[in-house]
């Protein structure tokens, strides 16, 4: 059973981001940048399907430019046989990066396609929908625990208030949520195999699928800083503000 | 007293209540009892040096007290003392981007420091364990090391200018900020690492450096003590370390269980090293372990892919301390050039196994400095007394292999009240007679931190 694990290359987590001075985007400059944390929730549960005789070869595909292999590296040295770099310095927008994944898809026929529900500096959490519509298949999105067998996968979904059970027929798409699993640490023996591992880098154009941006970032702004707090007398003074500044009491 | 204490400060601000005498009276050590007459809390430098003048009328003595995290009993007041605490000189105070110095008072925690270089686009890199809550002035006082001296040195090195005030209660300013001033004696050299007995500090200017590159974490099971010393040599020849530290599998054991965390990696190893480095040189950080590994020195590691990894592996370190804690431990911190820590370290595990057979040590450090914690866990059928006496014992034996290696009996937690007996084995007779000559000079009436660093009249 194939498994195709789409991931993308992100900030990190753990950085305060800045925002440029002319509003344009975010500082990258001297920023560490890491596979997605979803992604790489989805790269160990594949790894986990692969351990337990499920899965037989695991693919990490990303779309962007040359440094995304870093990325496809951390993949391959934590489990994953091969990589897909599709190579190109221009936006990658969600549309965009589905099509080129149903491309894949097409080549590849994986059984599984697992994606991160959602990479952290877009926060769409609309690519891995998109592509299930454009692969016409079923999805089960924002996991938390995912079991395949008989030609179906069993997903357990985090839904508002509670869980959801389902059932899906494979091929199948599943995006990952935090609680699905915790991922390991790449060792360096890995590390040092996954350097042999292929990693194929091919372009949009050569998958014949158009990326053009369908829309424009007009401008990026921080979120305005907390207003200081004051300091009140007594307590009637602390009852007056809560019911006719704040209007928080009757 | 204590009305004399309430003409300078408000009745807030001096407090003899049980439970602040203890909480101010100590620091992270357990082995003195805190009896401090009385606690107080200064907002401005006026104030503190009307309670220095006092003290010197008066004949009390002052211990000064910052976060309280010491590990030698440098804060601890024992003996009906006034505590000055600087929690409420907790402010930055100014910040100049030309200068790229940042002017903060005493009690301003070493954290905030970080944050605020952080937000101005800068790095202030004197980092440990207990950042969260010690206080600069409490770092000078020490001249506090931690995790990343390899690279960026003590916080002597950050340290640009200051404002003391001396034991006989005079105001005085050190350096201004000066990257350059050869106009004689550098009273700011000394005040650094002099725990209190020379002056009180109420402010410093400290440099601010550009941060480092992203950095990544590395952490490597070692077979063999002696081979600690072949991989940091590998590394070094490599690439250029930020962090070089080491633990034992017991002290692993000790953090994975207090912390809750995973082990790195599925097999155990006897001793792990902990190394940080620009993620730039990742290439050349693999290619080094490829080459320990084939030398058999290391067995296996990992590397972090993301700063939550780094800073999970980071964990590993520097939650012993904490996690050793409870088990009392009786606390080493030795240091010898980095040369001879091999033989050194032979020669402390044969003292240590043989005088220590029974109990559990646990080892740790900073390596690449020379910097060796050995931590002598408390069994709990020993009360803490007899434990730190026996151990009080032996410690004479390990401080003669230091001697011998011409090394330091306290590398970065200071003497205070718990090495201050075994000072003799670091520093001379001539030495200690001048540092002695030197307290004479700065605090004539011996109020300030009494009976801390030196014995006062013993040869």
């Amino acid at each position: 059973m194939k498994v195709l694990v789409p991931v993308k290359r992100v900030v990190d987590a753990n950085v305060k981001v800045r925002v440029k001075p002319d509003n344009s985007g975010i500082d990258l400059t001297n920023v560490k940048m890491s596979v997605n944390p979803f992604c790489e929730i989805a790269i160990e549960e594949a790894v986990r399907l692969k351990e337990a005789g499920v899965a037989t070869e695991i693919i990490a595909v990303t779309v962007g430019a040359s440094n995304c292999a870093e990325q496809l590296r951390t993949c391959l040295a934590l489990g994953a046989d091969r990589a897909i770099l599709i190579e190109t310095d221009g936006d990658t927008q969600p549309l965009g990066v589905a099509k080129l994944l149903k491309a894949v898809y097409d080549n590849e026929q994986p059984d599984i396609v697992l994606f991160g529900k959602q990479s952290i500096d877009g926060d769409n959490s609309q690519t891995g929908p998109m592509f299930a519509a454009l692969a016409g298949l079923s999805q089960g999105t924002f996991a938390s625990k995912l079991s395949v067998a008989d030609g179906k996968a069993t997903v357990i979904r985090e839904v508002d208030g509670g869980l959801q059970t389902v059932s899906l027929s494979l091929p199948v798409v599943v995006t990952t949520d935090l609680r699905l699993n915790e991922p390991r640490y790449a060792s360096l023996p890995n590390i040092m195999k996954a350097k042999k591992k292929t990693m194929d880098i091919i372009t949009p154009e050569s998958l014949g699928v158009d990326v053009s941006p369908t829309f424009e970032v007009l401008s990026v702004e921080p979120p305005p800083g907390r207003q200081a707090g004051i300091k009140v007398q007594s307590v009637e003074e602390l009852v007056d503000k809560l019911r006719n500044e704040a209007k928080v009491i009757p | 007293m204590i009305d004399a204490l309430n003409e300078i400060f408000s009745a807030a601000r001096v407090r003899t209540d049980a439970e602040s005498l203890t909480a101010w009276g100590r620091d992270w050590t357990r082995s003195v009892a805190p009896a401090p007459a009385a606690v107080v809390f200064p907002e401005q430098a006026s104030e503190v040096v009307a309670l220095v003048r006092l003290a010197n009328r008066r004949g009390f003595k002052l211990v000064p007290s910052g976060g309280r995290t010491g590990l030698s009993g440098g804060a601890v007041a024992s003996a009906g003392e006034i505590v000055v605490s600087f929690d409420r000189m907790n402010r930055i105070v100014g910040f100049n981007a030309t200068d790229r110095i940042v002017r903060c008072q005493a009690g301003v925690v070493t954290r905030v420091l970080q944050e605020f270089a952080a937000d101005q686009g800068l790095y202030y890199p004197v980092d440990f364990a207990s950042s969260g809550s010690s206080q600069i002035g409490g770092n000078i006082a020490t001249n506090a090391g931690g995790i990343r001296v390899i690279r960026h040195g003590l916080t002597r090195d950050w340290v640009v200018g200051l404002t003391v005030v001396t034991g006989s209660g005079e105001l005085v300013e050190c350096n201004h900020g000066l990257t350059k001033n050869a106009t004689g004696y550098d009273f700011r050299h000394l005040m650094i690492g002099s725990e209190g007995t020379l002056g009180l500090i109420l402010e410093a200017e400290m440099r601010l450096a550009a941060p480092p590159e992203p950095q990544t974490v590395m952490v490597l099971g070692i077979n063999r003590f002696g081979d600690i010393l072949e991989v940091l040599a590998c590394f070094q020849a490599a690439l250029s370390l930020s962090a070089f530290e080491f633990f034992s599998e017991l002290a692993l054991t000790k953090v994975l269980e207090h912390r809750q965390l995973r082990r790195p990696f599925a097999r155990a190893a006897p001793f792990y090293a902990l190394l940080e480095f620009d993620q730039g040189e990742t290439e050349q950080a693999t290619a080094a372990f490829e080459a320990c590994l084939a030398q058999n020195w290391v067995e296996d590691g990992v590397l972090s892919q993301s700063e939550s990894q780094a800073r999970d592996l980071w964990q590993l370190r520097e939650g012993i301390s904490e996690s050793i804690a409870p088990f009392t431990p009786y606390k080493n911190d030795v240091s010898v050039k980095v040369s001879q820590v091999p033989q050194f370290l032979v020669e402390v595990e044969a003292v240590v196994s043989s005088r220590y057979p029974d109990l559990e040590v646990c080892w740790y450090g900073h390596i690449g400095d020379g910097n060796l914690h050995l931590n002598i866990l408390k069994p709990d059928a020993l009360d803490v007394s007899t434990f730190y006496e026996r151990c009080h014992r032996i410690s004479p034996q390990i401080f003669e292999v230091v001697e011998r290696h011409s090394g330091s009996i306290s590398a970065e937690h200071g003497v205070g009240l718990l090495k201050r007996d075994f000072l003799g084995y670091s520093r001379t007779r001539v030495e200690r007679r001048l540092m002695r000559q030197l307290k004479a000079v700065f605090d004539p009436n011996q109020v300030l931190n009494p009976g801390k660093l030196l014995v006062a009249d013993s040869g």
